[in-house]
């Protein structure tokens, strides 16, 4: 089964960081990926840039807003998806995940949308 | 967290670490009945510990610690009950491999060769290969024997008599916890394919409504190839089983109708394919073709299921290149099987005379006298070529042959429409 782990950083967060600090956490999820990989569970991972634009119904119109969005509490930094037994282990990976110091590991099954 | 909740945490956890663990401890204790034993040490610890103090922040080497200081305790006892020169082989190598009591916190650098080595050991061709598929499904797969038992369809005693009387003849035999010699790397890794492709295949032939056990077995044997392609890189076929399995797995949701009955490949709502493990599937043929100039066998049929799975409807269907592909596997393997469908493919690109040339020589030639996916292959083509007096009559002899009933219904249906072209 398919489990998308998201990584809810906290807004403002990446700007405090040092850009030495800022590669280490890069690095944490690089190796960790890896990890996942030898284990034959991972499918695809990256983080995701800073910059971020959104779509969507605004004003009673579909427009387009430019980042950054800081009335969100959380920015999406990163995406995992493996391909999981059960839940507890999608679970027993994101404890183990680098993000878990610094994030929140949000954890979704693939399917669909109207259960 | 309630005490069911750690107690699926640690099922969880015994999943993703035992293999490390057994792997890791079998090069210490040169005996894979005892790393077992060892391993199943340290999980009875956890399961009594973690509901009291939390999942530890690295279960795997809190594992490993533990199976160590067990190791060491086994030793003292031992040590304390009787003389030195007493000591068993092995305690004293225990020794030697343990040092002290000191606390794992490290990833061990030799993992990913441990955990390889593991592998030939349980596919070890000393063992039959009922024996290979429980040992694997247990040491690899970390799964239990009522899990393995549910999942191969045999009673439990006899998966745990079959284990137990496999690790005694690795035992007896001393089989080193070493790579296979160069000379015998491929045969050896092919060994180890066909036990990964049995799983597979043993839970792709589950139909619904049996047992998720089983349909789970293409997962195990989806994640123990993947894991292999991460340890053994440059082994071709290790990346085309990868494939053809990915792909074949592509096709789990589409396979079955609403009430349960088999659908065939060209029949299959396509919409249903998992795009996923066909894009994984072309990823690791792509590997595997990047590392040899002569394709194998598994790579030869991971290229063909990808000309399948690159076909959006049935109607686009390479069959030129999927004819190649077979005449390359053909050549490669003189199987009559690969034959037939290598008859199949060629009166698709080539027409049905062509194909059914292809399946005169194989009547003569013998090897498929009982097997009636020859007959109901010439039947097909036959009626295709107009020619319905024979084709009812190879309908009939299929319809004979097969052991399954619906597909006995179906050859009959066939033959009865042959029979309807000759009165009208």
């Amino acid at each position: 089964m398919a489990y998308m782990l998201l990584i809810l950083e906290p807004t403002g967060q990446r700007s405090t960081r040092t850009p030495a600090q800022g590669h280490d956490a890069y690095q944490q999820m690089l190796d960790y990926s890896a990890r996942l990989r030898q284990r034959g569970v991972l499918i695809a991972s990256d983080a995701l840039k800073s910059e971020a634009v959104r779509f969507g119904q605004h004003n009673g119109h579909a427009q387009r807003l430019d980042g950054p969005f800081t009335e969100s509490k959380e920015l999406i930094g990163g995406f995992l998806l493996l391909d999981c037994h059960t839940s507890e282990e999608a679970l027993v990976f994101a404890r183990e995940c680098p993000a878990a110091a610094w994030a929140t590991i949000e954890i979704r099954e693939l399917g669909t949308c109207y259960e | 967290m309630t005490v069911t909740d750690v107690h699926r945490t640690i099922d969880a956890v015994w999943r993703i670490e035992s293999a490390h663990l057994i792997a890791a401890l079998t090069r210490r204790v040169r005996d894979v009945g005892l790393a077992e034993e060892l391993a199943q040490e340290a999980l009875l610890s956890a399961l009594e510990a973690w509901p009291r103090t939390g999942i530890p922040d690295n279960p795997g080497a809190w594992l490993m610690t533990t199976a160590k200081n067990r190791a060491l305790d086994q030793l003292r006892r031992a040590r304390m009950l009787a003389d030195k020169h007493a000591l068993l082989g092995h305690e004293l190598e225990m020794e030697q491999q343990f040092g002290s009591y000191t606390v794992e916190t490290q990833v061990d650098q030799h993992i990913g060769d441990d955990l390889l080595r593991l592998m030939f050991i349980a596919c070890h061709p000393l063992l039959s290969t009922q024996a290979r598929t429980a040992l694997t499904l247990r040491l690899i797969g970390g799964l239990t024997t009522a899990e393995i038992a549910r999942a191969v369809l045999t009673a439990e005693p006899t998966i745990a008599q079959r284990i137990v009387r496999a690790k005694r003849t690795l035992r007896d035999a001393q089989v080193p916890f070493e790579l296979p010699p160069r000379e015998e790397l491929t045969s050896r890794l092919a060994s180890v394919l066909e036990v990964i492709y049995l799983i597979f295949n043993e839970g792709y032939s589950a139909t619904a409504g049996e047992d998720w056990m089983r349909p789970a077995l293409c997962e195990e044997a989806l994640r123990i190839g993947r894991i292999l392609a991460e340890l053994a890189p440059r082994e071709s076929e290790v990346h085309g089983l990868v494939a053809l399995m990915e792909i074949q797995a592509s096709r789990l949701r589409a396979r079955s109708g609403a009430q349960g009955e088999p659908v065939l490949l060209m029949e299959q709502n396509r919409a249903r394919w998992d795009r996923v493990l066909i894009h994984r599937g072309f990823l690791a043929l792509a590997r595997g073709e990047a590392l040899t100039a002569v394709r194998g066998a598994y790579l030869l049929q991971a290229a063909i299921a990808a000309c399948h799975a690159r076909a959006f409807a049935a109607t686009d269907t390479d069959w030129v290149a999927i004819t190649a592909l077979y005449d390359e596997l053909a050549r490669l393997t003189g199987s009559p099987v690969v034959e037939l469908n290598r008859a199949v493919a060629v009166a698709m690109a080539y027409g049905p005379a062509a194909g059914l040339a292809l399946t005169d020589a194989l009547l003569e030639g013998g090897a498929l006298s009982g097997y009636h996916l020859l007959p109901s292959v010439r039947a097909d083509l036959l009626a295709r070529l107009g020619r319905y007096a024979e084709a009812r009559a190879e309908f009939g002899r299929a319809a004979l042959l097969t052991q399954n009933a619906r597909e006995r219904a179906l050859l009959a249906q066939r033959a009865a429409a042959c029979g309807q072209h000759l009165s009208s």
